[in-house]
């Protein structure tokens, strides 16, 4: 079978006002997106994303058919935001991504409302045997925009210093499962003469001992 | 109604009362003749009791509920039937008894019928049979150290009167002319002369019936049967829980030996393990085209690894749903790991990464059993130790038990010899490599809770020895 995998960007950025607006106790604008990794248009194979926010929001179900995936508004809470991707393929499920929102953070421009808080992630989609109607719109696509396309994070970089950490994690612990193996293997040579010293000893004794 | 008619009186209501009677009147005139029409009743049969007959007939004249029968038999006070022979007369008869010596003369009350016949307990007179020896025996055969011959005499004489009971015969026992004589010596002593009676007296070729009769053993017995007697209150719940404890004992053993057992598959399946990572990949990929959902892990080389969801699924999936994990006592164990080598817990979720990550946590989680292993085989180090030393005190153990201290010991190295001293001081390790080990807190999450697991492990044993002692 195939595998088609599409990588995607979701979160969300929030800017601070600088104060509490008076009318509703609302602090900061934020929007929450889905955005492809690569350049290209989501819009070929995804019929609609649904954002589901708090209730306290009017109509807290956000339906976007087209790009940009996003939802814009203010407030000044974080929730959970489920974000619902459906696909133009009947047959294919919709996939749910769950998404924190984050306004706060400690650092001091951010809470001063100078500089934006980004809080998104990487995830990747994966289609195992699609149909051919999805292969086909799952592989022709085309670029979305034009110009440089980055992300606020750098993912590359994240990517690879993460798997560069996950190798040699796994070399050391490797090691130490050696080292604990050959300690067993040791101990429990150990506790058989030890045994083995007891029932010899067991024997020329006898057990019941009148008191 | 009498208060009705009190009222009645009172407001002189007196019409209502002429109507009252007239109508009495009437109703009683009724009833008499509707009486005499059905006379036919069904007379209540002899002693059936009336409330009885009263569920089964009513007045009403409706048909008893059950079918009539004949209920003559059965309901009266039935008299005892007793047999219809004649009357046997009895009659005051004097009788002796056989077993009596002196011939009295008794009277009862006895039937004509059995006149003469013998008295019929007397067959209950029946006498032991105790060998007797002659001189020439005794000096031959019989003769014994510590009993003379005069108390051998006693002896069965005694024998005779009180038919070989012997604790009769211990209480009867001449204190002031011999020495005193408990009932096992006195058994022994019997048992003693029959049996070489027997044998002296058999004839030639046939084999004597010995009785075996271990004084030792009996004397032995009644002891501790007394000292059973006389435990008090206290000795015996002492004992009850020293038993429970056993129980416990014994059980929480068999578990420890399952689980070494379990992990010694462990380390086989260890070392096979981490030659069988580089074909893994390919046995992966020809798994493919399975379109039913197939919670596979990895090959069961690794019995109790964590399996990861390998979805194989026709369908869309988010790469980061699959390489997260249920929650387990492991899962702790691996973000305390993770923390310690500063991964993240959900990685970026690239395949490459998350094929390496899932590899790096089934690592883990294979330290983890293994730091259990080890755990379990320290204990039973320790507790094998305690009893080596219990049956050869003073002895060293024979082998070595501290193990070459390597630089950054792990939590639970078992190289102090004061058992019950905090066992997380890693000892002096200039080296700078902290091990990795270390951050699995294998018992618990506090430092604590080694020491107090090793501690009730020593307590266990010592209660072990306490049952020993006590039997």
């Amino acid at each position: 079978g195939t595998t088609i995998v599409k990588p995607f960007i979701y979160g969300n950025i929030s800017r601070y006002f600088g104060k509490k607006r008076e009318e509703d106790g609302h602090t900061h604008q934020w929007t929450v997106y889905v955005k492809p990794y690569k350049n290209e248009d989501l819009s070929s194979y995804v019929k609609k994303i649904n954002f589901k926010l708090h209730e306290s929001y009017p109509n807290p179900n956000r339906v976007l058919m087209k790009p940009p995936y996003e939802v814009t508004e203010t407030g000044w809470g974080e929730f959970e935001v489920v974000i619902k991707i459906y696909f133009h393929d009947p047959a294919e499920r919709p996939v749910t991504v769950y998404h924190l929102l984050k306004l706060f953070q400690s650092e001091t421009d951010i809470m001063l409302g100078k500089k934006s808080l980004v809080a998104e992630f990487y995830d990747e989609m994966i289609f195992q045997d699609p149909t051919p109607m999805m292969h086909q719109l799952l592989t022709t696509t085309r670029a979305v925009s034009i110009g440089t396309y980055k992300h606020e994070t750098d993912f590359e970089d994240k990517k690879v210093k993460t798997l560069g950490k996950i190798v040699s994690a796994k070399s050391k612990i490797r090691y130490e499962i050696q080292e604990l193996n050959d300690r067993l293997k040791k101990k429990k040579e150990s506790i058989q003469t030890l045994k083995e010293q007891i029932e010899k000893l067991d024997d020329t004794d006898g057990l019941i001992e009148d008191t | 109604m009498a208060a009705g008619a009190d009222v009645r009186d009172i407001l002189e209501l007196e019409g209502q009362e002429q109507q009252f009677i007239t109508k009495d009147a009437l109703m009683n005139d009724k009833k008499k003749k509707s009486t005499r029409k059905s006379d036919v009743s069904f007379k209540r049969p002899e002693g059936m009791h009336r409330e009885l007959w009263g569920l089964l007939w009513t007045d009403n004249k409706d048909a008893p509920p059950i079918i009539p029968t004949d209920t003559n038999q059965g309901y009266k006070q039935m008299k005892a039937k007793i047999g219809s022979s004649k009357v046997r007369p009895w009659k005051w008869m004097p009788f002796t008894n056989p077993a009596r010596k002196d011939g009295a003369i008794f009277h009862h009350w006895r039937k004509v019928a059995d006149e003469g016949k013998d008295y019929p307990f007397a067959r209950f007179n029946k006498a032991v049979d105790v060998p007797t020896y002659s001189d020439l025996e005794y000096q031959q055969h019989l003769h014994d150290d510590h009993w003379t011959r005069q108390e051998t005499d006693h002896m069965f004489d005694l024998c005779k009167r009180f038919d070989l009971r012997f604790t009769i015969m211990h209480d009867r026992w001449d204190r002031e002319k011999y020495s005193l004589r408990s009932v096992e010596d006195l058994k022994e002593r019997y048992y003693n002369i029959c049996n070489i009676l027997t044998k002296v007296r058999a004839p030639q070729g046939t084999e004597p019936k010995i009785r075996g009769f271990d004084a030792e053993h009996e004397r032995k017995r009644k002891l501790q049967l007394t000292k059973l007697f006389d435990r008090t209150p206290e000795q015996v719940e002492e004992e009850e829980h020293l038993i429970a404890e056993l129980k416990k004992i014994e059980l929480r053993k068999k578990e420890r030996e399952k689980k070494t057992q379990d992990l010694q598959k462990l380390i086989t399946a260890a070392d096979s393990n981490i030659d069988k990572r580089g074909d893994k990949k390919q046995t992966k990929k020809k798994v493919h085209t399975q379109h039913q959902k197939v919670n596979q892990g990895i090959p069961a080389s690794e019995p109790s690894g964590i399996k990861f969801a390998d979805f194989k699924t026709a369908g869309v999936s988010l790469r980061n749903e699959i390489t997260c994990i249920c929650w387990t006592k492991k899962l702790k164990a691996i973000e305390q790991v993770l923390e310690e080598l500063g991964i993240e817990f959900n990685p970026i979720p690239t395949e490459d990464t998350v094929t390496h990550f899932n590899e790096l946590r089934q690592d883990i989680v294979l330290l983890y059993e293994l730091k259990i292993a080890l755990a379990t085989c320290d204990y039973e180090l320790e507790s094998l130790r305690h009893r080596f030393e219990t049956l050869a005190p003073g002895k060293a153990p024979p082998i070595e038990l501290t193990p070459k201290q390597e630089p950054g010991t792990s939590l639970l190295s078992a190289g102090s010899d004061s058992v019950l001293s905090t066992p997380n001081l890693t000892p002096d390790s200039p080296s700078k490599q902290k091990k990795l080990s270390e951050a699995i807190d294998v018992l618990g999450a506090s430092p604590g809770t080694p020491n107090r697991k090793r501690k009730a492990a020593i307590e266990q044993s010592n209660i072990l020895k306490k049952i020993k002692q006590k039997v």
